[in-house]
């Protein structure tokens, strides 16, 4: 499995704190659902509910390689995401917001390289207009630089 | 008895509409090379077209052009896809052409996936899915790609119930202002038959035709309401820059006359000038025809570095030689094309792939020829350029070379082609292609035999519209390039045979230049 780059991990969590910002996660959520839920619609748009599904699917594949908990997740027919909440409840602050950020980190690494960073990052910025295109071109250019 | 007829006072009158009258098409630029001159100005806006072919083809290509060229926020394109290509991938190998500009995606350009629809409703939905995103979007273009999937899916549907729902669709997108590309997969014999292709303001064909080794693509406008569209079947192009298209009568419509008095051109042979006049017509096609050896590229240089000398940037096209082989053998004749080539006054073209058109090679010449406002051109040679097209140009080369000439002059630039010909001994011929009547003058090349040794010959054959030497001079080829020796020979006869006998006297036979 192919880990998630520092890099990506980190403009992961970098969502993942706007898509908290200011509120708590929903109850019975995690900031990751809501990330993940948030591109949801416009991925579906482009790439229709299969489509979105698929690649969802992908990335919480390869998170799951370096994150065991995540396979207590799941991807619904939708597309949105399912986690069984015993195992959640015995994680740690640590290890949740670690897997978020590895799980989401997949996700935009898999749009990085099909679509490149600049389309990538104006998929996004439908979600979060806030974030530019510099902060995921300088961090994927770090990367791989 | 009967009243005058008085005239109208600027109210119409029921007979036809005058010009001012009628409604203003606008054309919109199709963002693909050469397919604007095609269609006769650019697509109709408005217009509820259908992009049709088979695999492979650049369907989905061609209307991303389309849409980068004229795609804003304010009027943006809706991009649906259906069953077809994953838009994701799409996306993926749309983005390595240059046309493609990143900025415009979800704002000015917007892809919208409608296979969930399409899988689990019915044609109404789709509609009515269609119709909701663009009453929200307000978009001046609308794209379903692949639109066959759409309706392939539906089986149980009827032909009414299909025509139907392309009347609604077309309806619609017509009246919110839309421009309108369907993508689909169709084979030839659909276009009688299938009811999409009825509704449909236009019918754009692409294809591509398999000969022998080499692929050619194709497109044709079946079918455009409301401009004149150019006839026929144009070849194009697919490369980075994506689609380019090439009229089949590429320049040949704006052709203009020639003043009836014209400057000459020095081909650099100084007897030749004379043999021709003085020198070539500007504006003229001259054929150099000849066996291997006997001196037609060099001619052709010498051509070219006369024109350089006097300020005239050149192109030279050549099939045979490599640019640097080209330079080094201008050398050997002490011509000097690298200084020329480097300061931007003289343009070698190197074509030859083996599956070009002659439309191609066309354009690429003309655009030379516009780049460096070019008065000399030299194809060396037309044997080399025949070999360069695909097998399926070379059948009708000689109406192709004549459309080629007829665009080249049109443009100002003289052109001097070269030709090899098989010697015969028995025969005097002018070209393989019976294209001698293409040229506007010939000058024919020949070796003949006297007295047990090779040499070499020139004859001026024709010069269109002006008067020219009927003499056959000798010429030998030197470190200073074709160098015409001696006078006329007029001891001989039967010269162009090859063979020629002396006539003033009896056998043996004695050589009048020595």
């Amino acid at each position: 499995m192919r880990p998630v780059s520092p890099k990506l991990r980190k403009f992961a969590r970098r969502l993942l704190a706007l898509e908290t910002s200011g509120k708590a996660a929903e109850a019975g959520g995690s900031a990751a659902f809501q990330v993940s839920e948030k591109l949801r619609g416009p991925l579906s748009t482009l790439a229709g509910v299969a489509g979105f599904r698929s690649l969802l699917s992908r990335a919480l594949a390869l998170a799951t390689g370096e994150v065991r908990w995540l396979t207590a997740v799941q991807v619904k027919r939708d597309g949105s995401l399912e986690c069984l909440e015993d195992i959640r409840a015995k994680l740690s602050p640590r290890e949740v917001a670690e897997g978020e950020a590895v799980l989401i980190g997949q996700l935009v690494g898999l749009l990085v390289t099909f679509i490149g960073e600049t389309l990538t990052i104006r998929l996004i910025q439908e979600a979060w207009p806030e974030i530019s295109a510099r902060d995921l071109i300088s961090e994927t250019e770090k990367d791989h630089g | 008895m009967a009243k005058k007829a008085k005239p109208t006072g600027g109210q119409p009158t029921g007979k036809a509409a005058s010009r001012s009258d009628k409604v203003e098409i606008r054309k919109l630029p199709t963002g693909v090379p050469g397919f604007d001159e095609i269609l006769g100005g650019g697509l109709p806006e408005f217009s509820f077209n259908i992009l049709a072919g088979g695999p492979g083809c650049g369907k989905t290509t061609m209307a991303h052009q389309f849409i980068f060229a004229n795609a804003t926020p304010e009027r943006p394109a809706l991009y649906f896809t259906i069953l077809g290509e994953s838009a994701i991938k799409m996306l993926r190998y749309q983005q390595q052409y240059t046309f493609f500009d990143p900025a415009k995606l979800n704002g000015a350009i917007r892809f919208i996936n409608l296979s969930q629809v399409v899988l689990e409703k019915d044609l109404n939905d789709v509609l009515n899915e269609i119709i909701k995103e663009v009453e929200a979007a307000n978009p001046a273009i609308v794209v379903v790609d692949s639109f066959r999937t759409a309706l392939r899916k539906r089986t149980e549907v009827t032909e009414i119930e299909v025509q139907f729902f392309v009347q609604q669709l077309a309806l619609h997108l017509t009246s919110w202002e839309a421009t309108t590309f369907l993508i689909g997969e169709y084979v030839d014999a659909e276009v009688q038959e299938n009811p999409v292709f009825t509704v449909a303001d236009g019918v754009i064909w692409l294809s591509q035709v398999i000969e022998r080794n080499s692929v050619v693509r194709k497109l044709q406008i079946i079918k455009l309401r409301g401009v004149s569209s150019v006839p026929g079947l144009h070849t194009f192009r697919i490369s980075e820059d994506g689609l380019q298209a090439f009229s089949r009568t590429m320049g040949l419509a704006q052709r203009r006359g020639r003043p009836s008095r014209r400057p000459r051109l020095s081909i650099g042979i100084p007897e030749l000038d004379d043999m021709m006049g003085g020198g070539i017509p500007q504006g003229d096609s001259l054929l150099v025809a000849g066996a291997s050896g006997t001196g037609k590229s060099v001619i052709g240089t010498q051509f070219i570095a006369e024109g350089l000398k006097h300020g005239e940037p050149g192109i030279m096209a050549v099939f045979e030689e490599r640019p640097e082989d080209v330079v080094r053998r201008a050398k050997h004749v002490g011509q000097d094309l690298e200084t020329a080539e480097r300061e931007g006054k003289l343009k070698l073209l190197y074509l030859r792939p083996l599956d070009l058109s002659v439309d191609e090679s066309l354009q690429a010449i003309l655009d030379s020829v516009k780049e460096l406002s070019a008065k000399r051109l030299v194809i060396d040679s037309l044997v080399g350029f025949e070999m360069a097209l695909a097998p399926g140009f070379r059948t009708d080369f000689r109406e192709s070379l004549y459309r080629m000439m007829a665009t080249l002059t049109n443009t100002g630039v003289t052109v001097l082609s070269t030709v090899e010909l098989d010697e015969s001994f028995t025969e005097f011929r002018f070209s393989h292609y019976m294209v001698s009547f293409l040229a506007d003058d010939i000058v024919r090349l020949r070796y003949v035999d006297i007295d047990g040794v090779l040499r070499r010959i020139v004859t001026v054959i024709k010069m269109r519209d002006s008067d020219h030497s009927k003499d056959i001079r000798e010429y030998e080829i030197t470190r200073k390039g074709v160098v015409l020796t001696g006078r006329r020979l007029n001891e001989y006869r039967a010269l162009i045979t090859g063979i020629p006998a002396y006539w003033k006297r009896s056998w043996p036979m004695e050589d009048p230049l020595k």
